[in-house]
């Protein structure tokens, strides 16, 4: 198995922190699944929005699995979890999808409005 | 649900593409062809349901399209609308893209309808029975065609034998499961 390059924090929508220790080459969402956290995700390509997360403090994490991420998307904290690899630590607010459709919206960008 | 009826309508659209590029693999376009006119199927089944419950599609399409809740089920390869990607699928359109390639693109769509359509199944189930049935009947035969292009693929690509149980339709797009009133498409 693959040695653990980086620390995600996990914080829920009731304040919980659950802490995951995850590779450069796999997707947060993936090894939260490994873990057998519950997660929100449908499309799994970096489209829907479902996983959708907000990083707290920054970070460093590429989205280039995903099929539609804007600039504005990381400007804002913004992390799809189904295709974003972690390349530091990371402290991410999950079930953040509601806010990523304003987001999107507000800055005139395509986005999904479905909210699950 | 309008998210839900973006994708069925844009893989209609997409489904059209892939299938021309499977030329030579007459059994793949078949199939392909099934599954294209099924979305259509699906498509047309959901969209009255939308203005029942007070929704309406996007005036314009484009927006239809840019809130479809699946990505788009683009040739392999080809990465958007720049000039990169002109140039891309011009490449792909001389050369032929794999029939491996593209047999991937069109899994990956119906596992995306297979999860959306389980979410409105979720959502919907005890609520809303209207909506649930026909979610539900859409769902049934998205699981069918993920069944058909794990069975082609895994052929294909992995020359693994994965019997998804397929029996050809009756007729092409005959969607037994969202299309027994045919008030569209007779």
């Amino acid at each position: 198995m693959a040695v653990a390059d980086h620390q995600i924090t996990l914080v829920f929508p009731d304040r919980e922190r659950r802490t995951l220790a995850v590779t450069d080459d796999e997707t947060i969402l993936a090894a939260a699944y490994r873990e057998g956290m519950d997660l929100p995700s449908t499309c799994l390509q970096g489209w829907c929005l479902s996983c959708a997360g907000r990083v707290e403090n920054g970070g460093e994490w590429d989205q280039e699995l995903s099929r539609r991420y804007y600039r504005q998307d990381r400007d804002a904290g913004f992390i799809l979890l189904c295709t974003a690899r972690a390349h530091s630590d990371l402290t991410i607010c999950t079930h953040r999808q509601e806010a990523m459709v304003e987001h999107r919206l507000a800055q005139g960008l395509a986005t999904p409005r479905g909210k699950w | 649900m309008i998210d839900a009826a973006g994708a069925e309508f844009t893989t209609y659209y997409y489904y059209t593409i892939l299938r021309m590029n499977l030329a030579g693999n007459e059994d793949y376009k078949e199939i392909c062809e099934d599954a294209r006119l099924e979305d259509r199927a699906h498509f047309e089944l959901i969209t009255p349901r939308i203005y029942e419950l007070g929704g309406h599609l996007p005036a314009d399409i484009r927006v239809f399209a840019d809130r479809a809740g699946c990505p788009d089920a683009y040739l392999p390869g080809y990465s958007g609308v720049t000039e990169q990607g002109v140039k891309e699928v011009e490449k792909i359109q001389s050369g032929g893209a794999k029939p491996a390639e593209i047999l991937e693109v069109l899994l990956e769509a119906e596992r995306c309808a297979v999860r959306t359509w389980s979410e409105i199944c979720d959502l919907t189930f005890g609520k809303d029975p209207r909506t649930y049935d026909m979610a539900s009947r859409i769902l049934q035969e998205e699981i069918e065609h993920e069944a058909w292009f794990i069975e082609l693929l895994s052929w294909e690509r992995d020359k693994v034998s994965r019997p998804s149980g397929h029996f050809r339709r009756g007729d092409p797009g005959d969607a037994p499961y969202s299309k027994n009133r045919g008030f569209y498409n007779p």
